[in-house]
């Protein structure tokens, strides 16, 4: 038979699909790895993996990484600023705003005498190895478009998730496992689209395990429910054989058939190894503790960062580890009461930092990216004279740490009150493109072709942001 | 800043430079262009052009969108000195060198475009731009468009007569080029093989094993002919072309963003379903799915498909969130077009939503002018979160009448309880106070309110909720807040009631924001007047509310007039029984006895009155709607948005089509000026000299039954897409489509009847080798099932397929798609296409991404596939329901015979010899006794499955 242009992984003009059908087959490949796009990388990476620690709703940068004296000295004074939604709707600059200091205290930590409040005071433990980004920015006023954006550099537009091309270009260690994984994602605000592969082959999409609002962290249908091994096994072996009767009697022998034939054995193995990754008991009770699994309130985001660094270990490409639930304003999301945020800190701080320790002490921190932060900060004004914060994608905080990025470091920042990026600026882009950057990807150069057009991740825009790596 | 828009369009086609830079077809003139297209251009769009532009300001007299512009400079002089980095002006300006010429003004250049621009220069300033004639500044280039519009697809089709006269055009045309290949053609398929293609091809379903014995027994020309009539005529054949062009359309039930339900989108399906059936000509289907809803004819039936099929314009996976609503309506009609570009000309219009199309003959002018049209029309209706057009669905005029009187009545009603709330407001109650506990739902008392400025307060005013209430002393109108917010909230609805006790001295205008899950939505109180319930409460509205998300509501004393008063916020359940409305407390109630008869007759008519309002508006909100879009005010011109951005205006354009295909020019005149156009856009693209349409629908028909398209870029047809295999054939059968009245069913029968299409899959070595992708069709194509065709091949094995047609599966009231479950066991087509909860499988096995209009789906062979079609109970089940109702058709004494049955039930064929025994072995192997068991039957039919034949068509 034919191997036609759509049976093929259809890749982009080198032949990829051919090639992941071939890795596929092989069943005798040396390594366990199989290898995406890039037989080579563009450059001499820093990075092999990425962990993005998402917190969906937007942390409010001025009360966790950037602190601002002025705010605290000014609080309650009105004056004009640029509002985001304001701009957006009316197109209206200049609308009067009440400045609203921080509830939390501010101190100092580490060497570099980086101050963090009170909302983060076990991450603060670990300031010396972490690269702030104090002058971020991005598009989108509301949830919707903006975490689209964070996710795939769209608001609107229908495009892959920037995990999906990291693993469409450098493929992964382990082809027993999913080499994309978003842990606990939301179902709200572009829902699977934030990891989807849109145009690219659907392999590259990312995995969930589990969901946003659900304890239980597992992957679809990876065991089917009351099937023995052994009856499973018998049954796979009939599989094999009658497939192979077929294609002895179509007098085809092909690559698509043969690479169909062995997806099952394929599947057989990730269902023998992926419950053995995705079970925590075996961890000691010093990683449990320093996870925090057995407090209820770090239990949940503890066991997702743990999984994360599990997952790493054996080789997952990008994994991403969510915290944030399925309603249209999501956790951080706080418009009206500001203090709800220090729940949200107090369970996420000490995993974070447990995750932090627990790469460094294997190692992994070397040549593992780990990334926090959200879809856009929060304004240090009050929104709508309330007690909360609006959104701000014109100024706020990630910071990375790991893989290359300069500990210890703050870069850019925003203005005396914390509201708009200022110097130091850091598009939501220049970040998809430096992340790629340290993975050894030329974001420019990783581009596919689709329907008449190429497409790249940071569309013609991002820059690597040399100041920080 | 903010940036107001990043299209990212902008420079793409920028991109595309780059990568084609080394072909030499189009964009070979001089390589160093490369380096102007991927670094200079995009940074020139960017970071200048917005000021130095000859459609912007010029400012300083500096034009930077031509190569003429920079080497005359401004007012300082030349602004580019080719080759000289340091002397050219440009340069020291974005270096921030002298603090009198810093540009950009907003802040300097990253680094590395500052480098970018000195390498530039330094490699002598290579700028392909022309001075532009008018219109969009950064596209300058020479006459693209006039060189892309000699490309063949907008060319009219070469005919030969003699050629056209032939009955067998297709084998001779496919058999000329096998020839000249030098390949061999491969046998005839076998009639059992044959007859499962068509089976599959025509309805998506397998054949009657019946049906294929009888047809093996005595195939013929004769029987298989009609065979193919018959296959043609089935209702079956609707469904399966009907899902064939959902892809196409980007069909779905939902919206992404927070999962909105698309009610009435079924409607459009069933249309689809029904004029595939009817054989309606393409050329109508695709007026009915442009300008249907305009082109009515006072044929009821007729009208209501005709204004169903409009659904195909409102399907897109929208961002209803966007703040920005000119952004949006423009993202909006951009996906609008690029849709119907890609669905029924194979045409990536969206290109030139920034600039000239880089390759085919579109033009920023172009896209303007049919911009304009959808300009002209309403897309949706603006909130917080946008909202789809629901129009209401032609009806017969006894229907009609009978919801106009309902709505007559509700209007009476509606009048008759207001009168009846303004006499009991008249006199209201005189209790003191209202005990927290004597009220249902959330009640949030001013007390738990959280304050921002000095609120003050008070008992004077009576009756209020609880302990008092606060005012905000008339004074620091703008800097006062109080916000109510429950400390949990269940998800569901709520109607949100606001106390506070009116008095002579209050503001008329009180702003109440009610911050819900969805929105936020202000109601403005006039707390003068009494409230319309009980003399203390105003309902604020009904609102849906998620655990965990946002619900509060703020009241605030911006430009008040008089007191701004707070007392209480209550959110009241929707449909819980006994809502019993807040009361003052009796004990301390100094009404006279008959006074409290007066109120409570009263009560009673008018809850009477409010059952009977409940009843009427749900017999009208059961009017029937259909998704589509409005007719808006006609825009007689629209300006090009300069870059892409919505807020940048460029000059105007006229309404019209892409001028360089077909009678564009024609059509566009014809546009009236009291309307949006959509109709004269419709004609123009079902016009029989629209070079686009015929073809690009014809290849499609071919590619559904062949498994490959001539084209085989079905979505594109433009100058980057693949060339035809067979140009002649493409013409010949376009032209005959369009002679012999655009005819879906003709054009299948003639494709199923020629050889080519009934060729073996089996290729000699020889043609193997010269034609590795079977481009000229000397066999037939093995090809694999669409996952739908999947699953109702397991549910028909199973017995359990329903085979019953239209309407919706959605439940009534769904508000949201997530965790769907999808159930019953109709037809794939009719699952709700959700675009967060697809039916199990389908995300796995490669179904057409529902955002996107989709020509060829991909196809790919993961391990997760197996982990779902062996592990999924839909799956295991289908194999259980399968093995009973096998097990239960009669006793089996031999394994043997039981085999035989399960494959002609699942692949339509006995097995063979070897596959007999591997089966028998299998269904034996550890019972002595030789009656089969049920579980080991079940794990047999699950593997037949799973395996090639069922899963691939020969």
């Amino acid at each position: 038979m034919t191997l036609n242009r759509r049976m093929m992984l259809a890749g982009g003009a080198c032949g990829f699909g051919s090639l992941a059908t071939q890795a596929m087959a092989a069943e005798t490949l040396s390594s366990n790895a199989l290898p995406g796009l890039l037989a080579k990388p563009h450059h001499a990476p820093k990075a092999k993996r990425v962990i993005f620690l998402f917190m969906q709703g937007g942390v409010s940068q001025v009360d966790s990484f950037d602190y601002k004296s002025e705010l605290q000295r000014r609080d309650g004074e009105r004056m004009p600023f640029d509002d985001a939604r304001e701009f957006a709707k009316t197109g209206k600059r200049g609308s009067e705003q009440r400045l609203m200091k921080s509830p939390w205290k501010f101190n100092q930590y580490g060497q570099t005498g980086k101050h963090v409040s009170d909302l983060f005071p076990k991450t603060a433990q670990h300031v010396d190895d972490l690269c702030f980004l104090h002058g971020m920015h991005t598009d989108g006023v509301a949830h919707g478009p903006a975490t689209l954006f964070l996710h795939c550099g769209s608001t609107n537009f229908i495009r892959p998730s920037m995990g999906s091309w990291v693993y469409y270009a450098l493929g992964t260690e382990n082809r027993d496992l999913p080499g994309f994984v978003s842990i606990a994602p939301s179902i709200g605000n572009g829902g699977p689209r934030n990891y989807g592969s849109s145009f690219l082959p659907t392999r590259f999409q990312g995995t969930p395990i589990g969901q946003a609002g659900s304890e239980t962290l597992g992957i679809n249908h990876l065991e089917p429910k009351n099937f023995g091994d052994d009856r499973r096994q018998q049954q796979l072996s009939l599989i094999d054989s009658l497939n192979h009767s077929q294609m002895q009697r179509r007098q085809q022998a092909s690559e698509e058939f043969q690479a169909m034939n062995d997806s099952f054995k394929l599947a057989w193995r990730m269902q023998q190894v992926a419950p053995d990754v995705l079970n925590l008991k075996s961890e000691t009770q010093a990683t449990r503790d320093l996870y925090g699994l057995d407090n209820p309130n770090t239990r949940s985001y503890g066991e997702r960062c743990l999984l994360a660094r599990r997952l790493v270990e054996s080789g997952v490409r990008f994994v991403q580890v969510n915290y944030g639930d399925n309603s249209a304003n999501p956790a951080w999301d706080q418009h009206s009461n500001l203090p709800k945020h220090e729940t949200h800190a107090r369970a996420v701080d000490q995993p974070i930092a447990g995750l932090l320790a627990d790469l460094k002490q294997r190692g992994l921190l070397e040549d593992t990216i780990v990334w926090w932060g959200g879809e856009f900060g929060r304004t240090p004004y009050s929104q709508n004279n309330g007690t909360g914060r609006d959104h701000n994608p014109g100024g706020f905080t990630v910071w990375v740490a790991g893989g290359g990025f300069q500990p210890g470091t703050s870069y850019g920042q925003t203005d005396e009150f914390g509201a708009k990026s200022i110097q130091g600026k850091v598009h939501m882009h220049d970040l998809h493109a430096t992340v790629m950057h340290q993975l050894g990807i030329n974001h420019e150069a990783l581009t596919y072709r689709y329907a008449g057009r190429d497409f790249r991740l940071t569309d013609v825009y991002g820059r690597v942001v040399h100041e920080v790596i | 800043m903010f940036f107001p828009v990043r299209l990212s369009l902008v420079a793409l086609c920028a991109l595309l430079m780059m990568v084609c830079a080394g072909q030499s077809t189009l964009c070979a003139a001089d390589p160093d262009t490369t380096f102007f297209e991927t670094k200079i251009r995009p940074a020139l769009i960017e970071h200048c052009l917005e000021c130095h532009a000859t459609e912007t300001e010029a400012s300083g007299g500096l034009l930077l969108d031509s190569r003429q512009g920079w080497a005359t400079g401004g007012d300082l002089g030349p602004a580019i000195k080719p080759g000289d980095v340091d002397a050219s002006l440009l340069i020291r300006a974005i270096r921030y060198d002298d603090p009198d010429v810093e540009m950009p003004p907003e802040g300097k250049l990253p680094a590395a475009v500052i480098a970018d621009f000195e390498t530039w220069i330094k490699q002598g300033a290579v700028d392909p731009r022309k001075q532009p004639a008018s219109g969009d500044p950064e596209q300058a280039t020479e006459s693209v468009v006039e060189k892309a519009a000699k490309h063949w697809s907008y060319q009219p089709p070469v005919i030969d007569d003699a050629l056209a006269s032939r009955a067998d055009l297709i084998d001779h045309l496919i058999d000329r080029q096998i020839k000249s290949q030098q390949l061999t053609k491969a046998s005839p398929a076998r009639p059992a093989v044959l007859i499962r293609r068509l089976a599959f091809d025509l309805q998506g379903l397998p054949p009657d094993p019946a049906e294929v014995k009888a047809f093996a027994d005595q195939a013929s020309p004769e029987a298989y002919e009609a065979l193919v009539d018959r296959l043609l005529e089935s209702p079956q054949f609707g469904e399966h072309f009907a899902r064939h062009w959902m892809d196409v359309a980007r069909y779905a039930d939902s919206i992404t963003l927070r999962g909105f339900v698309l009610n009435d989108a079924w409607r459009y399906r069933d249309y689809l379903v029904s004029a595939y059936n009817q054989d309606r000509p393409f050329d109508q289907m695709i007026r009915d799915q442009i300008a249907g809803d305009l082109l009515a004819t006072g044929d009821l039936e007729e009208d209501r498909l005709r204004a169903v099929a409009t659904g195909f314009l409102a399907l897109g996976n929208s961002n209803l969130e966007d703040q920005d609503k000119t952004k949006l309506e423009f993202d909006h009609l951009d996906e609008q077009l690029e849709t119907i570009g890609r669905a029924f000309m194979g045409q990536t219009i969206g290109c030139a939503r920034c600039h000239d199309h880089k390759f085919d003959p579109i033009t920023a002018e172009d896209y303007y002018s049919m911009a304009g049209i959808f300009r002209s029309t309403v897309p949706l209706a603006h909130a917080n979160l946008s909202k789809w057009i629901s129009a209401p669905l032609p009806i017969s005029p006894e229907q009609q009448q009978r919801y106009d009187r309902l709505k007559k009545e509700l209007q009476v009603v509606a009048a008759q309880i207001k009168s009846f709330k303004a006499q009991q407001t008249g006199k209201p109650a005189k209790g003191s106070l209202i005990a927290l506990d004597s009220l249902p739902g959330i009640v949030i008392d001013d007390e738990q309110a959280t304050y921002v400025g000095d609120w003050t307060h008070s008992t004077s005013a009576k009756p209020y909720v609880g302990k008092g209430y606060h005012h905000d002393a008339n004074t620091s109108q703008g800097s006062k807040s109080a916000t109510f917010e429950p400390k949990t909230i269940k998800t569901g609805r709520y109607e949100v009631r606001m106390a506070y006790t009116h008095g002579t001295n209050r503001a008329t205008q009180t702003i109440v924001q009610v911050f819900s899950a969805n929105e936020s939505k202000m109601v403005r109180v006039n707390q003068r007047l009494a409230g319309p319930i009980d003399g203390s409460w105003i309902s604020l509205g009904e609102y849906p509310f998620e655990a965990g998300g946002q619900a509060f509501v703020m009241v605030s004393n911006e430009d008040a007039d008089g007191h701004v008063i707070v007392d209480a916020i209550q959110f009241l359940p929707v449909g819980q029984p006994d809502q019993k409305i807040a009361k003052a407390d009796p004990q301390k109630e100094r009404e006279s006895e008959e006074q409290r008869e007066v109120q409570k007759k009263l009560a009673k008519q008018i809850s009477e009155l409010q059952a009977k309002e409940k009843q009427l508006k749900a017999e009208v909100a059961n009017r029937p709607t259909y998704l589509s879009i409005s007719e808006g005010e006609p825009k007689q011109e629209v300006a090009i948005r300069v870059r892409g951005n919505p807020h940048q205006f460029g000059v105007k354009v006229r309404r019209g089509f892409i001028a360089a295909v077909g009678q564009a020019d024609h059509f566009a005149k014809q546009i009236p000026q009291d309307r949006s156009g959509r109709v004269e856009f419709a004609h123009w693209i079902a016009d029989p000299q629209n070079p686009l349409t015929a073809r690009v629908y014809v290849n499609r028909v071919w590619s559904w039954l062949m498994g490959e398209g001539l084209v085989t870029t079905e979505n594109q047809f433009g100058t980057t897409g693949a060339p035809p295999t067979h140009p002649e054939l493409l013409d010949h059968l376009a032209q005959q489509f369009i002679d012999q009245g655009w005819s879906t069913k003709q054009l299948v029968k003639q494709i199923v009847t020629s050889d080519a299409y009934r060729r073996s899959s089996r290729r000699d070595q020889s043609s193997q080798q010269r034609d590795p992708e079977n481009r000229y069709y000397s066999a037939a194509n093995v090809r694999r099932l669409p996952v739908e065709s999947l699953r109702d091949a397991m549910m028909m094995a199973s017995g359990r397929l329903q085979m019953t047609m239209g309407g919706s599966l959605i439940p009534k009231g769904l508000s949201a798609d997530y965790n769907f479950n999808h159930q019953g066991y109709r037809r794939s087509l009719y699952q709700p296409v959700f675009r967060n909860s697809l039916p199990p499988l389908f995300q796995a096995f490669d179904f057409a991404d529902p955002s996107v209009s989709v020509g060829d789906r991909n196809q790919s062979t993961v391990a997760t596939q197996a982990l779902e079609i062996m592990n999924h109970p839909w799956v295991i089940d289908c194999a259980a329901v399968t093995a009973k109702r096998v097990l239960d058709e009669k006793q089996w004494r031999q394994s043997a015979e039981l085999v035989d049955r399960l494959y002609w039930l699942c692949l339509a064929r006995q097995p063979s010899k070897q596959e007999l025994e591997s089966c028998v072995q299998f269904l034996t192997a550890e019972e002595a006794s030789k009656s089969p068991d049920s579980q080991r039957v079940q794990d047999l039919v699950q593997a037949l499955f799973v395996s090639i034949d069922f899963r691939y068509l020969e």
